[in-house]
């Protein structure tokens, strides 16, 4: 400006940038001659990571559905409100797996394109069979009561603790927006809009007015303290309407009343009406954010507490992986056995301070996105999202692998950065022979979690309820209770499995088997519902959670004294499968019933080692009792008789020799040839008779010369 | 002393016998090692097994080329030929020899001919050895190192699934071919003629069985 004001025209523009140019080469020179010494110290003017300022996202004013503050009008936060508007694109953000949770995949094609069960409703959490709670989401159209499970507002509140709104709980199943005029029931079976009594076996409607509808909650990813459990108490309640706002309880701006409302701190708000910036902070999703649900992750703690509370996080009770930078044998609690020895983290990736968005980031985050070039000749493609355009729309389908049987999200599978976008495998692996064929044939895991130091699921047994009304489950990797501080956490060793990489080719990877135990309806051609079962079990319900068995079972599974437990309350007889076969023909309608037997690997990422720890020894594969094939156990009590089937592949994967039935992975593995374990028994006969027979006949023709004398 | 024919044999021929048959000794060895990794730990790991099995191999190889060049251009290869004319009475005649004749002390049905060292059950046994085992095995054996190289060659024949379990049933005919074979090597005038002439070159008259 300064420069336009002294001098105007192409001539004056012409002559200052000579002058620059001459002051820069003096300037040049001079430094050239003074030499590296009188350069600025790089160090010093490097900002160190910690003093670098967070960016800082912009104070915020929380508003309620009508666009006011809610300071003012004291109602509950809309996140559609206060996110969305002028800011982000909310309905964009709720139209992604983590909002809709497969409620946008309901889509009969879809699932026989995968190979997914048609009793499945969609391949998401919403809409998914899911063997653990045993419990399905009722199908669209029925009408007969006995159709339905679980409807939409149920699933809600057994599930929309974790699950974070949106699209599940604003939009009724065809698509229109809860509590608007057009919403309304088709029909008195209509899934968005009825929830089944359980006291009196009748659907009746639910009350959308009374629970209202929780919009996406932004807060529980985004607020570095939110509090899942507050708002899970809301949702199971049925109190949608505050759920959000309960996320926050927290950081305490807000504060929860006796009628389930929430008031707002004032202390806790600028006064232009907006909201303190250190009082949210918000930002990334934090490792404290993910864990919430996902499974136990932390930078560097020394207490996997809210496994000891027994909280949902399903990805740690699955497979026992937990992601952590501490040293395991640091651990406080709970007691991990032998962890004296454990002198290396929980996780190398998380000791190292990778946080879950740096591999499962948002697909359009230019920052950290993957480009793909279908004609693969670039390393990296320089053109990509604009920030301004991310920030705007954010996809909120965050990048995932594919590890079946894991459905969810179908269309982003394969999206994250996989271990080889980090690692040059060929270069850190040189004392690998055969990489190329190794690292095909073994997933990464494979030799990085050589254990697992936790416990996980082993067995959930639906087949016989017990008198809690609920499944029998059993665990690995624990002697005790899964709540008891005191119980020793063994670990367990991982089962491997064959699953298809990216690229479709087969690899073996570690799991988690969990043994499901479920009543089929051959003739609905869909699992037994929960209540079925019940029904079929216990003559009542005297008590929240106290059921009391049928005389019928009793007899056959109770001890003298009437107890129905292990070890007598098991299906060890045909004839105690008839029994309860005809009891849910009887009390619970279900015409052809079959117990099924299901092997369910769950597939493990986490908790890696690095080389120090890792898998090196060849003779651990390649030797006649090859890790790849080791015996694990399954559950002790399987009913006999019921084929042991592996999920979605209908072969028999037990094996009855030893004294409990263990996991047979050999059909599983056949199609790897393993050197120094695989055989084929007749070549191994035949090679060893001719090399014996040469030897026989040697010795023979050699003991007649002799006794010939020649 | 029954009337053996007196083998001899060039230096070059010498060489090559030894080298292979070290070659194929070692080869057999660290098969063992990869085979049963867990039980024969030779060379202390599986990964230095198959190094030194892989470096034999292609050594075992480059000899066999030089082999046959040798037995071409020395004009040697007919020692390996079988006489059509007489094939069928020469290996009646030669089977009759180990399997009764040898006991009786009965004259060695081949005639002591530097030419025809080879009687006709060996020779059928040597063609099929060096035409069809040994090829069979390099073939194999090659694939199975090139599989990391070549993965869909590899995969287009089957994989290491029929790989690996013929180059294993090859090893075994191999072993079982080099027992015979050493066992063979005994029945000369004494236990160690054969040997001697294969290390010396000419048959040399053994003191004990001229005595």
């Amino acid at each position: 400006v300064i420069q336009q004001s002294i001098f105007s025209g192409s001539e004056r523009r012409g002559r200052w940038v000579r002058v620059r140019h001459a002051i820069l080469g003096f300037e040049l020179l001079a430094v050239a001659a003074l030499g590296p010494t009188s350069w600025p110290s790089a160090t010093a003017q490097t900002l160190s990571p910690a003093r670098i300022p967070k960016l800082a996202h912009p104070a915020i004013m929380l508003k309620d559905e009508s666009g006011q503050s809610v300071l003012k009008t004291g109602k509950p936060i809309s996140t559609r409100q206060t996110c969305g508007g002028n800011c982000h694109d909310y309905d964009f953000i709720i139209n992604s797996f983590h909002f809709q949770q497969g409620k946008n995949e309901i889509d009969r094609d879809l699932l026989a394109s995968h190979e997914i069960a048609s009793f499945n409703l969609s391949p998401g959490m919403f809409g998914k069979f899911s063997i653990i709670p045993n419990r399905q989401l009722t199908h669209p159209g029925i009408t007969d009561p006995s159709d339905a499970d679980m409807s939409q507002p149920e699933w809600l509140t057994k599930c929309g603790g974790c699950h974070t709104g949106g699209g599940i709980s604003e939009y009724d199943l065809r698509g229109r927006r809860l509590l608007t005029t057009e919403a309304r029931a088709n029909g008195p079976m209509d899934l968005s809009y009825t929830i089944r009594d359980r006291d009196k076996g009748q659907v009746v409607p639910w009350d959308w007015e009374k629970s209202g509808i929780a919009e996406a909650d932004c807060f529980l990813c985004h607020v570095p303290k939110a509090s899942r459990g507050a708002r899970k108490k809301e949702m199971a309640a049925g109190n949608f309407r505050w759920a959000n706002d309960a996320t926050l309880t927290d950081t305490a701006i807000v504060a929860r009343q006796e009628n389930g409302a929430f008031t707002y701190n004032r202390a806790d708000f600028n006064a232009d009406g907006t909201v303190k910036p250190e009082v949210l902070d918000l930002s990334d999703p934090t490792l404290e954010n993910c864990s919430l649900c996902h499974g136990f992750t932390a930078k560097n703690t020394t207490t996997i507490q809210a496994i000891q509370h027994a909280d949902i996080m399903r990805g740690t009770e699955k497979s026992g992986w937990i992601y952590n930078g501490a040293k395991i044998s640091d651990t406080v609690s709970p007691n991990i056995v032998g962890k004296e020895k454990m002198n290396y983290p929980w996780d190398v990736h998380a000791a190292q301070g990778i946080i879950c968005i740096d591999c499962h980031f948002s697909l359009n985050n230019p920052g950290r996105m993957l480009h793909e070039d279908p004609k693969k000749n670039l390393r990296y493609k320089p053109i990509g999202e604009d920030i301004a355009v991310y920030l705007k729309q954010p996809d909120h389908n965050f990048a995932r692998g594919d590890i079946p049987p894991e459905t969810v999200n179908l269309t982003r599978h394969n999206t994250m950065r996989g271990c080889a976008d980090c690692h040059d495998a060929e270069k850190i692996h040189a004392f690998l022979p055969y990489k190329t064929r190794h690292f095909q044939a073994l997933a990464c895991q494979t030799c990085h979690i050589p254990a697992v130091h936790f416990w996980a699921y082993r067995s959930d047994d639906w087949g016989f309820l017990m008198d809690t009304g609920t499944s029998r489950i059993t665990y690995r990797g624990i002697d005790g209770g899964i709540v008891d501080p005191e119980s020793d956490v063994t670990g367990y060793l991982p089962a491997y499995i064959p699953t298809p990489d990216k690229n479709g080719k087969l690899q073996i990877r570690p799991t988690n088997l969990i043994t499901g135990v479920y009543w089929f309806d051959k003739t609905k051609g869909r699992p037994v519902f929960t209540w079925q079962v019940q029904l079929a079990f216990f003559a009542g319900r005297p008590a929240e959670g106290e059921w009391t068995y049928r005389p019928e079972i009793v007899k056959a599974f109770g001890d003298k004294e009437g107890i129905t437990d292990i070890p007598q309350a098991v299906y060890d007889t045909p004839e105690k499968i008839a029994l309860v076969k005809g009891l849910l023909q009887k009390y619970a309608g279900v015409a052809e019933p079959e117990l099924r037997i299901e092997v369910v690997p769950w597939a493990m990422s986490h908790s890696i080692v690095g080389k120090q720890q890792a898998i090196r020894e060849c003779t651990a594969c390649h030797a006649k009792r090859s890790i790849l094939h080791r015996p694990v156990d399954l559950d002790s009590f399987l009913p006999q008789g019921v084929p042991v089937v592996f999920r979605g592949k209908k072969i028999s994967v037990v094996n009855y020799e030893g004294k409990e039935p263990t996991f047979d992975n050999r059909l599983l593995l056949s199609s790897f040839y393993i050197i120094g374990y695989s055989r084929v028994p007749w070549v191994e006969w035949l090679g060893w008779l001719s090399v014996i027979g040469v030897i026989l006949l040697s010795v023979v023709h050699g003991a007649l010369r002799l006794m010939g004398g020649r | 002393m029954m009337n053996f024919p007196s083998p001899s044999y060039s230096l070059h021929e010498r060489i090559w016998h030894w080298l292979q048959a070290g070659a194929i000794l070692l080869l057999i060895l660290t098969g063992l090692a990869i085979h049963y990794p867990d039980r024969l730990g030779l060379l202390g790991s599986m990964v230095n097994a198959i190094r030194c099995h892989s470096w034999i191999g292609l050594a075992l190889i480059v000899n066999a080329f030089l082999g046959i060049f040798y037995h071409v251009t020395a004009e040697k290869y007919h020692h390996f030929l079988p006489r059509m004319d007489d094939f069928t009475d020469a290996a009646i005649r030669q089977a009759r020899f180990y399997i009764y004749g040898i006991f009786k002390g009965e004259k060695h049905p081949l005639d002591a001919d530097p030419r025809r060292r080879l009687n006709p059950l060996q020779k059928i046994t040597y063609l099929a050895l060096l035409n069809i085992l040994l090829p069979f095995q390099i073939v194999t054996g090659l694939l199975m190192w090139g599989a990391d190289r070549w993965p869909l060659l590899v995969d287009r024949i089957g994989g290491l699934w029929v790989l690996g379990p013929s180059h294993t049933m090859g090893a075994y005919l191999f072993l079982a071919f080099l027992i015979g074979h050493i066992y063979l090597a005994t029945i000369g005038p004494t236990p160690w003629t054969l040997l001697r002439a294969m290390i010396a070159g000419q048959e040399k008259p053994d003191r004990d069985a001229e005595a």
